[in-house]
């Protein structure tokens, strides 16, 4: 019985919400936020320090000030590459979700279908995408769509696994009912086994929306080209043969930062979409 | 009444077997007759959620027949309104409010829609929650969740309601409120009701007849008619005549217990 836990956690949170309601921000802020901002910049002075007691050039270990002079003097190059990525790696990702979405309720819709086909499914889950990333370029050929079918490709399993596995975990006396009612298959997935499995699939895309990027950028390495049309692998790539090694961390920082965006989008758009009902998506009520 | 009713449920020589080898049934006759309010009362194990199961298509009997309005219960599932569920837990879909809830075995059916929100929101009226329509499962109590359950069992206008447990998690103070409006809506609505429990209290103050019932391996022990009369008041637990048949029903489950325990 989930009742009485569901009914503990909706008190828990409301009792914490009354605490934040009461506690004035100055204090909140103390707790929440100010330890984090500490640690931060005492890693930043770190950084910026060890390099220079040691003496160590900026092509080895670049000061945080080189990294931002190094993303100043070249924000046109990696603004640009940024852009790309992004690009790429939104195709690649809604390919993965509406292709990943389709395929699996395709293949839960019969039980002999999902019996063949899954276990393979498994099998190419597991073959690193680098390893193919070649076979792509040779059958799409160098540029944007070998890296948009390569961060599809990375993507795309997740999203199949979490989303057959949620199609099959409905509760077997919602299951009952539908059967009291005689629903049809399609009635049975629109209206039980999709609504259901919509936690699952959400999982399924947290996961590969920040996968699509690794995907991207692998797909510049191998299929990026020039010409102003090279996103952040690519540029990364670039930098790399040059030793601009403070260039390659403003790159590095921005993927980062690019796959937590991606990430929180994705949670906040999960969010909207289950907060009617979902307990992972539960907040603190009224 | 001595006018020929009709029967709505009969239990024909029914066993059920399950693949573990576990008797869940064995040799179960019994006959309900149309509009009539029946308990089965026994301990767990003793096969009364099988048989209810089975009344509406859901597991069939390993040997003998159960015939509903005398018809197998997988034809009028596929054909009919006739039989509707009531599941311990309310098993509400928590992605639909309650409105959404209630609508659902109509959307399955098809049918006008207009036609089908009105039929939700009278049936939502008849258990108390016309001002609920929009609330979601998760913002309502175990009892509010449970009249939900009830209303969406009765959306679909059925003749015969089969209800497994479904006060069993409720407190008991909304259990008796529970139990004082399904015998209005008892009574309203012309239904025959197959009710399984496992409270002797519960079974005696709503039934007009009680199956009970004993384990390993489950069948029935004896039936006891409960002649109080309709409608029943709260009043009526403290009634002499009430305190007769929870002894009686009680008697009847504790010797066959007893009997085993010497076997």
């Amino acid at each position: 019985m989930a009742m009485p836990e569901m009914e503990m956690t909706k008190q828990q949170n409301a009792l914490t919400a009354a605490a934040r309601r009461k506690r004035p921000f100055a204090s909140t802020f103390k707790e929440l936020y100010l330890g984090p901002i500490i640690a931060f910049i005492l890693f930043l002075t770190l950084w910026q320090t060890i390099p220079l007691a040691l003496g160590l050039p900026h092509y080895i270990l670049p000061k945080p000030t080189d990294v931002w002079e190094a993303t100043i003097a070249d924000w046109t190059l990696l603004s640009e590459a940024i852009r790309i990525t992004i690009f790429e790696s939104v195709i690649g990702f809604l390919l993965s979700a509406v292709i990943g979405i389709g395929v699996s309720v395709l293949l839960a819709s019969s039980k002999i279908l999902e019996r063949s086909i899954y276990p393979y499914a498994i099998i190419l889950q597991t073959i690193p995408v680098v390893a193919v990333a070649p076979i792509v370029v040779i059958w799409f050929g160098a540029g944007f769509n070998s890296i948009v079918v390569i961060s599809f490709l990375i993507g795309f399993f997740p999203v199949i696994s979490n989303t057959l596995m949620g199609l099959n975990s409905v509760d077997k006396n919602m299951d009952e009912l539908f059967t009291l009612y005689n629903a049809s298959k399609w009635q049975r997935m629109w209206k039980l086994r999709i609504p259901a499995a919509m936690p699952y699939i959400m999982t399924g895309l947290k996961i590969s929306c920040t996968l699509s990027i690794v995907g991207a950028i692998v797909g510049e390495y191998v299929a990026g080209i020039g010409g102003g049309n090279g996103g952040l692998g690519y540029a990364i790539t670039v930098a790399a043969i040059q030793v601009k090694t403070s260039f390659l961390f403003s790159c590095g920082i921005a993927a980062a930062i690019l796959g937590i965006s991606f990430y929180l989008i994705v949670s906040l758009f999960s969010k909207m979409l289950l907060g009617s009902w979902h307990e992972s998506a539960m907040k603190s009520e009224k | 009444m001595t006018i020929e009713q009709k029967q709505a449920v009969y239990f024909q020589h029914v066993s059920k077997v399950y693949n573990t080898g576990t008797v869940a049934l064995h040799h179960f006759d019994f006959p309900v007759k149309e509009g009539e309010f029946v308990s089965f009362l026994g301990p767990s194990g003793c096969g009364k959620s099988t048989a209810l199961r089975m009344v509406a298509g859901l597991g069939s009997p390993t040997s003998g027949e159960v015939s509903v309005f005398g018809r197998p219960p997988e034809e009028l599932i596929k054909y009919t309104n006739d039989i509707a569920f009531v599941f311990q837990d309310a098993n509400l879909l928590p992605w639909r409010s309650v409105l959404d809830n209630v609508l659902l075995p109509l959307e399955l059916r098809g049918g006008s829609k207009k036609e089908k929100r009105e039929t939700a929101k009278r049936v939502l009226e008849m258990v108390g929650l016309k001002d609920h329509l929009s609330s979601y499962p998760r913002q309502l109590s175990g009892g509010m969740r449970m009249r939900v359950s009830i209303a969406r069992a009765l959306a679909a206008k059925p003749k015969l309601l089969l209800m497994d447990e479904p006060f069993a998690a409720l407190d008991e103070i909304t259990r008796q409120t529970l139990q004082m409006e399904l015998l209005d809506i008892w009574k309203r609505e012309k239904m025959t009701v197959l009710f399984v429990t496992h409270n002797v209290y519960e079974a005696v103050f709503l039934s007009s007849k009680i199956a009970v019932m004993s384990a390993r391996p489950g069948r029935l022990s004896s039936v006891i008619d409960v002649n109080l009369p309709y409608p029943r008041e709260l009043s009526m637990r403290t009634d002499p005549a009430f305190s007769k048949y929870v002894e009686i029903a009680s008697a009847s489950l504790e010797s066959h217990e007893s009997r085993k325990e010497t076997v």
